[in-house]
């Protein structure tokens, strides 16, 4: 598809473009709804990964194509990927929680917590 | 004009701190994706606390998430999905000077807003009429088992918080786009090339993104 630059060189993506995008995110939504609803014999951790993988491809589609950053400068597919690697970080926190068990504190399982417990076996 | 701006050859105003109109309109973009940046942080906090939660009550959420009709839930998502379609033809159409198209254009993307205000709507009064509100008149589904309802609750509020803050993002969208119309029609010089349209544009598709997680993370979760 030939692309158009009659405005100082910024990128227009065409019609046809953005119309075969908008059809392959319908058809990704469509296939969300029938992996959880059709397809519900899948075991919970690969139902899991299907459902954030198709998520993850959507939300490809639309910072590409709709958002233009395939087409934009470097500045601005680094500002692109800091705010991904930045959402990601928050997660770093999840570590956290998931090693408290390994080393339990005494008391600490019988302190009221608004998170994971400290202790395997222990449920708030 | 002032002093500190000049007509390029295509008539756009360059700014006394640019050399081109394409610098100029690159940093306009950039201090939108800054801006995005902080959205990220906003809403991340709130995608940690759900994985924190999801994580410890895993069979509790299974359950509520039957509470949801994934039907209003897939209806919003294509809604938001077309309009984020729409938004990028505006800016398509307002790279081409076509204004009349661009205008058209940001206003089916209100109207989809809109739809989706409406959906949400039907969506919340349904969990009110349900006893689903987490405040103390909250009562859990009878699918949970006596002494977890307090976990039923959390999943509760976290959709009432996620969901509403995102349908807040939506509402502030729609008043941004119907001011750039009325701005457009006017013929205001701060919406004179299409880099107001395309920085509205990267909000939109911003509350698009936020929606196509939460969909599966609220109405699809599997057991």
């Amino acid at each position: 598809m030939a692309s158009q630059f009659p405005q100082h060189g910024h990128h227009i993506t065409p019609t046809k473009v953005l119309g075969w995008n908008l059809f392959w995110l319908l058809i990704l939504m469509a296939s969300t709804v029938l992996l959880a609803r059709v397809f519900h014999f899948l075991p919970t951790f690969p139902a899991n990964m299907a459902a954030l993988g198709i998520a993850v491809t959507k939300a490809y589609l639309v910072i590409n194509i709709f958002m233009g950053v395939k087409f934009s400068t470097k500045l601005t597919k680094m500002y692109a990927i800091g705010g991904f690697v930045w959402f990601m970080l928050i997660f770093g926190i999840l570590v956290d929680y998931a090693t408290r068990s390994w080393e339990p504190v005494p008391g600490w399982e019988k302190t009221p917590s608004s998170s994971i417990p400290r202790v395997p076996g222990i449920k708030e | 004009m002032s002093e500190h701006a000049a007509h390029n050859e295509g008539g756009d105003v360059v700014y006394a701190q640019y050399e081109t109109i394409e610098q100029q309109q690159e940093s306009y973009v950039v201090g939108m994706w800054s801006f995005l940046v902080t959205e990220i942080m906003f809403f991340g906090g709130l995608f940690m606390v759900y994985s924190l939660y999801r994580w410890k009550y895993v069979d509790v959420w299974s359950k509520m998430s039957t509470e949801l009709d994934w039907r209003w839930g897939g209806l919003n998502t294509t809604i938001l999905l077309i309009s984020s379609f729409f938004v990028a033809m505006a800016v398509q159409k307002a790279q081409k000077r076509e204004t009349k198209a661009q205008i058209n254009y940001l206003w089916l993307t209100v109207l989809c807003a809109l739809g989706f205000l409406c959906v949400k709507y039907v969506e919340y009064q349904a969990k009110f009429h349900h006893g689903l509100w987490p405040d103390a008149l909250y009562t859990a589904p009878h699918i949970i088992p006596h002494g977890e309802e307090g976990y039923s609750r959390i999943f509760m509020s976290l959709y009432f918080a996620m969901t509403g803050l995102h349908g807040a993002h939506v509402a502030i969208g729609i008043i941004v786009i119907t001011t750039l119309i009325f701005m457009t029609k006017a013929k205001a010089p701060s919406v004179s090339d299409f880099v107001p349209t395309e920085m509205v544009g990267l909000y939109w598709h911003f509350v698009d993104l936020v929606w196509i997680f939460l969909y599966p993370l609220f109405y699809l979760i599997p057991k």
